[in-house]
């Protein structure tokens, strides 16, 4: 499979005044290939919407570079962007921020057909709107009629209007019930199937990451510390952290280890040496001064660890 | 179960002024050192029945019964409602922010919270405060009893409403999404605390969409669908075995999180009813596909076995 997108050594740093650095991404280098998805994971603050964002050229990274398609699109101008963007596409988890509550639904999916210039414009829309699974009589309504799970597929139907090589969905079913949930996480599976459209996915639940991912990202404190085959990172964890992760989910058969010490570490103010060293279980003394750096670990895995969980 | 329960909902019904019914007949217990988990899709009337127990709901008519501790709540004046809040009963919700006031130190307003109902000095109450705060896992809790409420992060405000929940050694507690915010490790944390209060005696209710918080977490599960129970009974029994149609697509719904990964996950039809148009048979016929023509009398809720019942005609007698 070729690449889409590729990121080297993403930074994105926050000033947050008097002189202070808040390091929401650092050092980042990943690739997404065609037709993929990968998800990203970890706990709230640790990164992964500045990521996303970062990835689609939402914010502009500190440093570092994204290369979509071969080309280097970080850095550019919002106006040399735009054709870039076309082919990138977010979803985000509030369904409801995303249409205008006085338009009707076609008239907004129209819109950036129209100021792309699309021919045809009326045939898109019904197409859209069979391949998230709506009527296409939903056109004439407004986005309050609608269901939280209709809303979420509007939104997806929003996000696929220009044809994208790539969506960056964040949380894009955790406001939703679990019935509705599902029928939205095999939607995904549709559509990439049927447009081969690359995803990433954004999300703290790991059942649905496993559902829904190819490929995992387990990101801490801005970094990614374990990735790799989805079923494989889950169903046999390398770095202590996601096996922390995975131990957390509550599940019928076994009762609660003892939850991860702690709380996770400012990221003004990260840790030295491993980041995850001051809540691992396993930590020895060199965590606390060397950094590990992300290794191949096994078949297409890289881990950031000293003592792999897995070798 | 019956009359020694701690709680006891009979046949909740709630109404609108306009008429509209939004609970229809509620029925559940809960024991002392017990924990009811409540499940079901978002609007099924959880916090609905939750606020009812709470007496929160002015403008809604509430008929059927509340009975706790052997008092029933229904129609109960609002100076003994406010009695029993906090010392009897107490809530704690989704976005601790709700809880608490932003301009005030979360100490002093735990302690006020328990100079209410005892009749303790200052001193003495932030004594309290602190030993509460300590034994819900807030590292520092004498400087964290004086941070404000934004200061402090989600899991430790989360913890921080428990210890003000618990202040008064409530009998009961009603927890209503406690976790749903917040990342799987602090949540947890936060579930090994409940499993302690109930050690400790108290009975708890806690509403929330997430199985395996309730496998984890509840002795006893109700599950709801569109303002009524479908079915309840001993968390093992009702989740190794689902007997409602609603519950077992429910369940089915959930990716797994380990064993083989399906294709496809096994999604419900349609959507719930809104209380306008909920159907005068089983609320569930309209999405299940196991329909016939009896499901057009609504099932009452029947006992299956020891402690099960289900409110579906495939388990009629
Ligand atoms: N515009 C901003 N200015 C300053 N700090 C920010 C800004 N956006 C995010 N941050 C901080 O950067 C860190 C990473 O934030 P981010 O939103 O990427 O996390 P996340 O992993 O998406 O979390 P969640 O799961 O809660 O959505 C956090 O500490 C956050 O508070
Ligand atoms: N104060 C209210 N006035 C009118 N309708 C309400 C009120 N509170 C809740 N409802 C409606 O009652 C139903 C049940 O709500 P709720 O108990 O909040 O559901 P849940 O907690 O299960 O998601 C929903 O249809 C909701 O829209
Ligand atoms: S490097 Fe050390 S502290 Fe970091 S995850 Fe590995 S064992 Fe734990
Ligand atoms: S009563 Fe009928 S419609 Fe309702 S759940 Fe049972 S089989 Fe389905
Ligand atoms: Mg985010
Ligand atoms: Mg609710």
């Amino acid at each position: 499979m070729s690449v889409l997108l590729e990121a080297r050594r993403l930074e994105k740093q926050y000033r947050l005044g008097g002189g202070r650095v808040l390091h929401a991404v650092s050092d980042v280098s990943l690739q997404v290939h065609r037709g993929e998805a990968l998800a990203l994971v970890g706990e709230s603050g640790c990164g992964k919407s500045s990521l996303g964002r970062t990835l689609i050229g939402l914010t502009h990274p500190t440093s570092g570079e994204v290369l979509f398609d071969g080309q280097r699109i970080s850095g550019l101008s919002d106006r040399a962007l735009r054709p870039w963007r076309a082919r990138m596409q977010m979803v985000f988890q509030d369904s409801s921020a995303a249409f205008n509550p006085r338009r009707t639904v076609g008239e907004s999916l129209a819109e950036p057909l129209r100021i792309h210039g699309r021919k045809n414009i009326r045939a898109r829309v019904d197409d859209l709107l069979d391949q998230v699974g709506l009527a296409r009589s939903v056109a004439d309504r407004y986005p309050h009629e609608f269901s939280g799970g209709q809303r979420q597929r509007l939104n997806i139907a929003r996000a696929l209007v220009l044809g994208p090589d790539l969506l960056v969905a964040d949380e894009p079913v955790s406001a939703l019930d679990v019935s509705v949930q599902a029928q939205i996480v095999n939607l995904f599976r549709d559509l990439r199937a049927s447009l081969g459209v690359a995803c990433v996915f954004i999300s703290h639940d790991l059942s649905v990451v496993r559902q829904m991912a190819d490929r995992i990202a387990v990101m801490y404190l801005g970094s990614i510390v374990e990735e790799g085959d989805g079923l494989e990172v889950l169903d046999r964890p390398a770095h202590p952290y996601t096996k922390a992760l995975l131990d957390a989910v509550p599940r019928p058969d076994r009762p609660l280890p003892p939850p991860l010490k702690g709380d996770v570490p400012s990221p003004v103010n990260p840790p030295s040496g491993c980041r995850f060293h001051t809540r691992c279980p396993i930590a020895q003394p060199k965590c606390a001064t060397d950094r590990p750096s992300l290794q191949p670990c096994g078949t297409g895995r890289r881990v950031a660890c000293h003592y792999p969980l897995v070798a | 179960m019956g009359a020694d329960s701690l709680l006891d909902i009979q046949n909740l019904k709630l109404d609108l002024p306009d008429g509209r019914r939004l609970l229809e007949g509620v029925s559940f217990q809960v024991q002392a050192g017990e924990a009811l988990g409540v499940v079901g899709e978002s609007g099924s009337g959880k916090s609905l029945t939750a606020m009812s127990v709470m007496g929160l709901l002015p403008g809604l008519r509430a008929s059927g019964q509340i009975v706790f501790a052997g008092q029933d709540l229904v129609g109960l004046p609002d100076k003994s409602m406010r009695k029993l809040r906090g010392a009897g009963i107490a809530m704690i919700f989704q976005d601790p922010m709700t809880a608490f006031l932003p301009v005030r130190s979360i100490g002093a307003q735990i302690d006020e919270q328990i100079r209410l109902h005892q009749p303790l000095s200052r001193r003495e109450a932030r004594a309290r405060t602190v030993q509460l705060l300590g034994r819900m896992g807030v590292p520092d809790p004498v400087m964290a009893a004086k941070r404000y409420p934004h200061q402090l992060s989600g899991g430790l405000r989360q913890r921080a409403m428990i210890a003000m929940a618990l202040s008064c050694s409530p009998d009961l507690l009603i927890a209503d999404e406690p976790t749903t915010a917040l990342d799987v490790t602090v949540q947890a944390q936060i579930l090994t605390l409940l499993r302690e209060i109930r050690d400790e005696g108290a009975g708890v209710m806690l509403i929330t969409h997430d199985m395996g918080v309730v496998a984890q977490a509840c002795t006893h599960v109700a599950v709801m669908y569109s303002g009524l129970v479908v079915e309840r009974g001993p968390v093992r029994d009702v989740l190794d075995r689902p007997l409602h149609p609603y519950t077992q697509a429910l369940l089915a719904a959930i990716p797994p999180l380990e064993g083989p990964r399906p294709e496809r996950l096994p999604t419900i039809p349609g959507q719930p009813p809104t209380p306008e148009n909920r159907p005068s048979g089983c609320v569930f016929a309209p999405r299940c596909s196991f329909v016939r023509p009896d499901c057009a009398v609504r099932p009452a809720l029947i006992e299956t076995e020891e402690g099960r019942r289900v409110a579906c005609v495939l388990y009629a007698a």
